[in-house]
């Protein structure tokens, strides 16, 4: 079994979401086949700069095959065409010049795709959202397993992805949430999926004290990992914490690791890290009393899993359905709205150490259940073998003509996504 | 938030989180976004101004209402020197020039020409003003009604905080009460057990039946509680029994309250709050007898002066406690000050006598005297001398097992 991971970048030091669920996907696979990355020679997702050299290297053992990008993102011209498709009526054109200046507008890795599909048994495409999905899939011929990795933004809202999500073979959904948004936005119930979800590895033994000495950390402490950013709802878990620091009964401080683009508030009680490696994310995450994840926009949050799989309790931020699914599923983790509620439930899992200890247990549960390595190994393979026993489809769409790449009658995508049904799925997915 | 009411292994966070709201508010109050502020200011605006017809969106239905502010248009005239010879036909305007000086001659028009011309130029100016005001006046009510609308969105808040504040503050009062209750309870329980071991038992006198001690009497407190009041505790003074008698009064006979007693407390008072009371103040006299008893400086010596002065303050304190058990409606406050003011009249008088008394000897001051139930009866008895071990033991209650080691007074330097 030959099998393309397709991404829109890929290395040991990328770090964003997809791609490190891309390439743990591709490292796990390559134990049961023969696994080829095609990707990009950019590192940064903001500019889509080439900084790598084209051609084929080995990431942990893994080829890995980079294509050269046409063109860098001009953030002005795609924060207009952002604006136009995104808040106006607007045409199919103006949806695929979107995806031109979103990048990385790589022709070179479809034209190879077109040229050597034929090699591979299937091709995973991982983020539905960029040029290398869209095009590359139908460039694929019948063989596009599409991971979507898709969050509750205005993007899903969009009319040119709904032919991908009815086009590919099969869709690896990260969550039931995903799920019931890509079906009720493209109606592709037809398309074989399973939610899969993403593994992590996790060490056995984390020196949780290693770390309090390393970093001089006293008393409890809950930890923040990830991108300090208003997009990831840093700005509202400050305001939150600042209420929190009022009340007396909280002793909890809050450690915050991960690359920062916002001000940290000074306060002797929140503490910025920076970024650090994995061994002392784990251990920071061993040593702390909960998780705190206050994105609102998560299609599957790898901390929470790693805190779950550490035994640590979670705190979520329940504006985000897939966090809030997540919780409610695994009756791992407790989430809040406002601010009562973040003091309530910090204050909860700081002060009743049975709840704490329980929602750890769960979590560590939860994700031996669903997330175990050997577990998403399992149905990736479930879904090859399944789909080499089916007659692939057409594959998808055509792609739009002259006339209707220019027809102005496709809605705001902010407006598709408003219709959309919202709130966690049930308990059982 | 450290307690829930789910304690099973399987944590229901759906049930958790319902917990966690109700806690919320039953603490805060409910937590409203702005939007639901705006909402319920809204709907306070509604309630305001439904009888004049005025919606609730006030501030965009006035703007709406009130076009943006343009001067009229006011009749005016300009008026010139020529003003009243011009024309628009040349022949006209040429007869007239050429008549001016005979007009001239007839009447003299320039003061009407300049009273009109200075009339035109004030209605300029006054039409101006005019269209000056009433667009100052203008923004003047768009900043009212702005500040009438913010004035009552923040009066909806405050009015919600208030509303959490009281809840706030009644539940505090409640925890405050029930603070006070368990303090009070556990204040019981402290004193009786600490004040018993402490309590000195001077001679205590015998009593008039003679009671084998292998056979000890029923003592129906040993069923209760260890915190529960202690029966009334008047009894009439008996005598001093001789120092080899073995037996111990029968508890029927020291514990039997006297009838008036019975029923006859403070109304809304405890039944053991009284006892209780009494015992504190013994408690406090309890230290001046300690230390007489104990021969520290400062305590009396029998037949003193100051010893006679303690019981006569002694005799006070009993006749407060008379006081107590006889179910006057006094107040509490009342018997604590007058025992305050008795209990420093001793031990001025104490103190007094201290100067003038010689230390007893360490080895002579009797420990054993902790399991005294009726201090009263210690305390009007006259004090007599420090009675020896075997007497001590000797008048011991019944099951001096039971009771805990006493306490040992600061006061005893004494290593062993």
């Amino acid at each position: 079994m030959k099998i393309a991971v397709v991404v829109q970048r890929y290395g040991q030091a990328i770090n964003g979401g997809a791609e490190l669920h891309a390439r743990y996907i591709a490292e796990h696979l390559a134990r049961h086949g023969q696994v080829e990355v095609l990707t990009t020679c950019s590192t940064d997702y903001v500019t889509w700069r080439n900084e790598l050299e084209p051609g084929v290297e080995q990431v942990n053992g893994v080829p890995v095959r980079r294509f050269k990008v046409k063109h860098e993102r001009d953030p002005l011209v795609f924060g207009k065409r952002s604006d136009r498709v995104f808040e106006q009526l607007h045409s199919l054109g103006d949806e695929l010049d979107w995806l031109d200046a979103e990048g990385p507008t790589s022709p070179a890795l479809i034209d190879y795709i077109t040229k050597h599909a034929s090699d591979y048994d299937y091709c995973l495409f991982f983020s539905y959202r960029y040029y290398h999905a869209y095009y590359g899939a139908r460039a694929s011929r019948g063989r596009a397993i599409l991971v979507p990795t898709a969050e509750r933004d205005e993007t899903i809202g969009l009319s040119i992805f709904q032919p991908l999500f009815r086009g590919v073979r099969a869709i690896m959904y990260n969550s039931p949430e995903e799920r019931a948004m890509i079906h009720a936005v493209a109606g592709n119930e037809s398309v074989p999926g399973v939610v899969v979800g993403i593994g992590s590895d996790v060490p056995n033994n984390p020196q949780a004290a290693r770390f309090r000495q390393k970093y001089n950390i006293r008393g409890p402490f809950a930890v923040y990992v990830g991108r300090i950013d208003q997009n990831k709802g840093c700005k509202e878990l400050f305001e939150f914490f600042d209420g929190y620091l009022k009340d007396p009964a909280g002793k909890l401080s809050l450690v915050l690791i991960g690359n920062t683009l916002l001000p940290i508030p000074e306060h002797k009680r929140i503490r910025h890290l920076g970024f650090l490696d994995d061994t002392d994310k784990f251990e920071a995450m061993a040593a702390a009393d909960a998780l705190i994840m206050p994105s609102y926009y998560e299609s599957l949050s790898m901390v929470a899993l790693e805190a779950w799989a550490l035994g640590r309790p979670v705190l979520a931020n329940g504006k985000c359905d897939v966090l809030k699914g997540q919780c409610l599923r695994s009756n791992a983790g407790l989430f809040y709205e406002t601010l009562g509620e973040f003091i309530g439930t910090l204050e909860a899992i700081e002060q009743n150490r049975w709840l704490a200890g329980s929602l750890g247990r769960n979590g560590r549960q939860y994700f031996k259940d669903n997330y175990d390595w050997p577990v998403i190994e399992r149905k990736y393979l479930d879904m090859f073998e399944r789909l080499k026993n089916e007659v692939p489809g057409p594959g998808g769409d055509p792609l739009p003509g002259w006339f209707d790449r220019r027809r102005q009658d496709l809605p705001a995508a902010q407006d598709v996504l408003a219709k959309l049904p919202k709130g966690p799925a049930g308990r059982h997915g | 938030m450290p307690d829930f009411n789910v304690r099973s292994d399987s944590v229901n966070v759906e049930q958790i989180m319902e917990q966690i709201r109700g806690r919320i508010r039953e603490k805060r109050g409910v937590d409203y976004t702005e939007q639901q502020i705006r909402e319920l200011a809204a709907v306070k605006l509604e309630k305001f101004l439904d009888p004049r017809g005025v919606r609730s969106d006030l501030l965009d239905q006035f703007r709406k209402a009130q076009p943006a502010y343009e001067p009229p248009e006011l009749p005016n005239f300009a008026f010139e020197d020529a003003t009243l010879f011009e024309s628009h036909r040349a022949p006209i305007r040429w007869i007239r020039k050429l008549l001016m000086p005979l007009l001239k001659l007839l009447f003299n028009p320039n003061p009407l020409i300049q009273a009109l011309n200075i009339q035109s130029r004030l209605n300029t100016i006054n039409a101006e003003r005019d269209a000056r005001r009433e667009a100052a006046r203008r923004q003047m009510d768009q900043l009212y009604y702005e500040l009438v609308h913010n004035l009552v969105v923040e009066t909806t808040r405050t009015g919600i905080e208030v509303k959490n504040l009281k809840m706030r503050v009644e539940s505090i009062a409640s925890r405050l009460e029930f603070n006070e209750r368990r303090a009070r309870a556990l204040e019981g329980a402290v004193v009786y057990r600490s004040t018993e071991p402490d309590e000195p038992r001077p001679q205590r006198p015998a009593p008039q039946i003679p009671q084998p001690r292998q056979q000890p009497p029923p003592r129906p407190q040993q069923q209760q509680p260890r915190y529960t009041p202690p029966q009334p505790s008047y009894t009439a003074p008996v005598p001093v029994a001789p120092p080899t008698q073995t037996a111990i009064a029968p508890p029927a006979a020291v514990t039997e309250p006297p009838p008036q007693a019975q029923g006859a407390g403070v109304p809304g008072e405890g039944p053991g709050q009284r006892s209780r009371r009494r015992r504190r103040r013994r408690g406090r006299r309890g230290g001046g007898a300690a230390a007489t008893i104990m021969g520290a400086p400062g305590s009396a010596q029998p037949g003193s002066t100051g010893a006679a002065g303690t019981v006569e303050s002694v005799d006070q304190m009993d006749a407060i406690d008379r006081i107590d058990d006889d179910g006057s409606p006094d107040s509490e406050e009342m018997h604590d000050a007058a025992a305050e003011q008795v209990e420093q009249t001793g031990i001025a008088e104490a103190d007094h006598a201290a100067s003038t008394a010689e230390p007893p000897a360490v080895d002579q001051a009797p420990v054993e005297h902790a399991h005294v139930e009726q201090p009263r009866v210690e305390l009007v008895a006259p004090l007599p001398a420090a009675p020896s071990a075997t007497e001590s033991s000797s008048v011991a209650p019944a099951e001096p097992a039971a009771a805990p080691p006493p306490a040992r007074d600061p006061a005893d330097h004494d290593p062993q």
